[in-house]
């Protein structure tokens, strides 16, 4: 039965995708759409409830379909390239070409099965159909407001879900690298979708910077072709750790690293932001850039404890601290987005690699709750762009007299990006936990450094943005202006699941997260629930904490619309009796600017540091 | 039993170390200064003055302010992880801004952003602080550490002086008051509030006192004494600091935390940690 329902997670919605490509027509497309979201959901669950790993042997026909489309893959991103007159992207793909049939010529034939689904696997199932699908449905209506061809758009983003959970599914690095590629068309695809010149320009930049992670793949696998003469994910954690050569794994990274736009490849992710928002929420924050976490935690039971693997923690590190403190001079609201994406899939990133069972557990709930905030965020961002004429941080000045609805899904998004007690912050403080603990073991010293300052620059930036926003005249009446039922649908479901998430997140993370990091680790981390309230060794969050601090919160970002003092007498802003112009706006923090150029070069260091060092290249 | 009344008790607390706090200002600057219960007698000035407010968000906010401060005292004492605490103290910081952002006050708007870059400055050195404690006692749980035998002070001499150089900035004390600032920008978040609401603001601020003084008593470690007399003369300190220097910017506050106190604090953590290795 759950061999079933993988090929059905993976099958249906490309299929479904061809039929609302087919039929262009709103019924058709609204209708599969839908109905994609208990379907996949309820797949999902199932498969995550069989215990066991589920290895599915393929028939050999099928790997020779994959690996001709392959070729053909590349030969169209050649044409591409052609077509741009971008000789780094012709160049790059032939040498991808010539190292694919490399890869191919030497690739001996192992009786390993290429389907390989864990409860890793299952858990992006869930986070596609409960994070991917509604944003589908969210463009249903997105791309009435001035788009074009919306049901092509349509069909490549339910298609996507398909692509996204067949790559979490291949154990065949070979595959995997096919998908890679196949991801990499489907950003390129989306973010030139308006066709302008801009559009063009950044999806020839994503082009060839994710490409630069193809070629890494393909370098991956003739090395470890070469030097273990397997290519499956279930097979490496099989090789005896102490003598291996890293370099393989080194090249691997490389990949996840350009995939999860960690400095300096982060420019095409914040080029991504001019296509049409679906595809950031999907691509770009929710769903596709979580592969590059998701191919760490399957290196992490062979890197765990190397050097590669302080290196990479270093790097992401240094990622998660940068990018949030670029994102403070950002003005415009999707690159904000953007760069706290690039900057929290760095933490997730570092937890990955570190592999304790604890980190892992943390990587998997910040794989979630960022999917799902990040997912909600960008839905909002799009509606303020579509219903309201807002792109930049200027834009926003009093928009809660706008926009009081949107503003206070957006406040919740935020909120659940770095608060207590909401999952990334349980992330945070788990990782300065586990951090401590390592710490009085004598190891990993730099690492409590990176997560002990990196978050307070998040926390920062956001209460900056709200700031900006809620802003408004003393007399402004505080109501909510009708919305399309499509998007408010959408809102709402995110803010019930992260809210209904939140308040139980003790028996979440320890009988839903645990076990997969159990699973992946195979050692158990010490988390457990007791009744409501999330237990760690002698700290405890407790119930009343998580619940208190839930009703502050939620006090605090509907507070527009439940305080209101009948009483109370309303004045004119006192400032100290001066009359000036009220436009006082936040800092812009532009003085950040100028380190930019060396904060690059330390990000390119560790970036080749990691190859060389961590590959043992030298 | 004790943390609970800590908590129930914590604004008068807080008000009388406010109270204190003016007299042995006074007696520095050779005043005799107000009684030390001043800051009572304004409590109920300001409770009878008639309500006035620019709007309901701004006003509750500055109510919320004083909840999620004091709420965020109720976790450091009744929970038992130290971390968790210190976030929830953002939440109360949030309160704040948000409040002071949503008036058209130029003041309190600068007020407001002041606020978040004092949040990016002292945030780490607490943090870094915790984990420090961590360190040197085995355990996040406030109990654990108040019963350890050695006083985590010794172990970490640095970072308690990396603490009692971000307390002005958590407290508002000189030189590193630049979000009050009374002479630049009339008190900034607390510009715009009057009355009843005011006075939210300001009990909110006494809890911070009492907040921030705690954690410079668990650096006694079981030996309450000691952690008595760090107390004092850290508050003996703050104010003599507050008195006798004048206010700097908020880029020289910033390089202050980032350049010297955070170096300081994680210098002494890599130095316990190998230390113990």
């Amino acid at each position: 039965m759950a061999n079933i329902f993988i090929f059905l997670s993976i099958v249906l919605p490309i299929v479904f995708g061809f039929i609302i490509w087919f039929r262009q027509c709103d019924k058709v497309s609204g209708l599969l759409t839908y109905s994609l979201l208990p379907i996949l959901t309820f797949m999902g669950f199932y498969v995550y409830s069989v215990d066991a790993s589920i290895y599915i042997h393929t028939i050999g026909l099928l790997d020779f379909f994959i690996v001709t489309f392959d070729f053909f893959l590349l030969i169209y991103f050649a044409w591409i390239g052609m077509q741009r007159k971008s000789n780094l992207v012709i160049f790059l793909a032939i040498v991808q070409f010539i190292l694919l049939i490399m890869v191919i010529s030497i690739a001996p034939e192992v009786n390993t099965a290429n389907i390989y689904v864990d409860k890793l696997s299952a858990m992006i199932y869930l986070l596609v159909a409960l994070v991917g699908v509604p944003i589908a449905i969210y463009s249903l209506k997105y791309m009435d407001y001035n788009e074009k061809r919306k049901h092509t758009f349509i069909a490549i983003v339910v298609g996507f879900l398909g692509v996204m959970n067949f790559i979490v599914s291949v154990n065949n690095i070979e595959w995997f690298f096919t998908l890679f590629e196949l991801t990499t068309l489907a950003s390129v695809v989306m973010i030139g979708y308006r066709g302008d010149k801009e559009s063009i320009n950044n999806s020839t930049l994503a082009l060839w910077m994710n490409q630069i992670g193809g070629v890494a793949i393909l370098f991956s696998l003739l090395i470890m072709i070469k030097d273990f003469g397997v290519y499956h994910f279930t097979d490496l954690w099989q090789l005896d750790k102490t003598t291996i050569t890293m370099a393989a794994f080194g090249f691997l990274s490389i990949a996840a690293l350009v995939k999860g736009a960690q400095l300096p490849f982060h420019k095409w992710l914040l080029g991504a932001m001019v296509a049409p928002t679906p595809v950031s929420a999907i691509l770009h924050s929710a769903t596709m850039v979580k592969i590059a976490p998701f191919l760490l935690l399957r290196l992490s039971p062979v890197i765990q404890d190397t050097l590669l693997s302080k290196l990479l923690v270093l790097t992401t590190g240094f990622v998660f601290v940068a990018a949030a403190v670029f994102a403070l001079t950002q003005n415009n609201f999707k690159k904000i987005l953007a760069y706290s994406t690039i900057s929290l899939l760095g933490l997730m990133m570092l937890a990955a690699s570190i592999g304790s069972s604890m980190a892992v557990t943390i990587s998997i709930i910040l794989i979630i709750f960022h999917g799902i905030a990040k997912g909600f965020l960008f839905v909002e961002a799009g509606i303020l762009e579509k219903l309201f004429k807002v792109k930049y941080i200027e834009d926003m000045n009093r928009l809660l007299e706008k926009a009081p609805l949107t503003l206070l899904f957006i406040i919740f998004g935020f909120l659940n990006m770095t608060f207590v007690p909401f999952g990334s912050f349980i992330g945070k403080w788990l990782m300065i936990e586990e951090a401590s603990n390592f710490l009085s073991k004598g190891s990993s010293v730099l690492l409590i450094a990176l997560v002990a300052i990196g978050g307070v620059f998040l926390s920062v930036l956001y209460m900056k943005v709200i700031g900006v926003a809620i802003k408004h005249h003393r007399f402004s009446k505080i109501k909510v202006y009708p919305q399309p039922k499509n998007f408010l649908f959408v809102s709402v479901w995110y803010y019930a699941i992260l809210s209904i998430l939140t308040i139980f997140i003790a028996p979440f993370i320890a009988n839903f997260v645990s076990p997969i990091a159990i699973f992946i680790t195979g050692k158990a981390n010490g988390l457990y629930a007791d009744g409501l309230s999330l237990v760690l060794g002698n700290s405890t969050l407790e119930f009343w904490q998580i619940i208190g601090a839930m009703i502050l919160l939620i006090a605090i970002h509907v507070a527009p619309f439940i305080f209101k003092f009948k009483n109370v007498e309303q004045v004119h802003p006192y400032n100290c009796g001066e009359i000036t112009k009220r436009d006082a706006q936040s800092y812009d923090f532009n003085f950040i600017n100028n380190y930019e150029s060396k904060i690059n070069m330390i990000a390119i260091t560790l970036f080749i540091s990691v190859l060389i060092f961590g590959g043992n290249l030298l | 039993m004790i943390g609970l009344l800590m908590t129930i008790f914590s604004p008068i607390i807080g008000g009388l170390i406010s109270g204190v706090e003016r007299v042995v200002k006074a007696r520095m600057q050779s005043r005799v200064g107000p009684p030390i219960l001043q800051p009572f007698y304004d409590f109920f000035k300001l409770m009878d003055k008639r309500p006035i407010m620019i709007h309901s968000f701004h006003a509750s906010m500055g109510v919320m302010y004083f909840i999620s401060a004091w709420f965020a005292f109720a976790v450091l004492m009744l929970g038992n992880d130290l971390l968790i605490a210190v976030f929830f103290h953002v939440i109360s910081i949030l309160a704040l801004s948000m409040g002071a952002f949503s008036v058209r006050s130029s003041y309190s708007i600068i007020g407001a952003m002041r606020e978040l870059i004092h949040l990016a400055s002292y945030e780490p050195v607490v943090i870094l602080c915790v984990v420090g404690l961590y360190l040197s006692t085995g355990s996040f749980d406030i109990s654990v550490i108040l019963s350890s035998s050695n006083a985590p002070i010794f172990t970490l001499p640095l970072l308690f002086f990396a603490f009692v150089g971000a307390i002005p900035m958590m407290l508002h004390k000189s030189p590193f008051d630049v979000a009050e600032a009374h002479q630049e920008i009339i008190g900034g978040p607390d510009i715009e509030y009057s009355g009843p609401f005011y006075e939210a603001v300001y009990t909110g601020r006494w809890i911070e006192n009492v907040f921030v003084y705690f954690l410079v008593f668990l650096f006694g470690g079981g030996n309450f004494i000691l952690g008595a007399f760090l107390v004092v003369a850290t508050f003996l300190l703050v104010t003599l600091i507050d008195n006798s220097t004048a206010r700097l910017d908020y880029q020289r506050m910033l390089k202050f935390a980032w350049v010297i106190l955070i170096p300081m604090a994680v210098f002494n953590i890599f130095f316990l940690a190998l230390g113990g290795n």
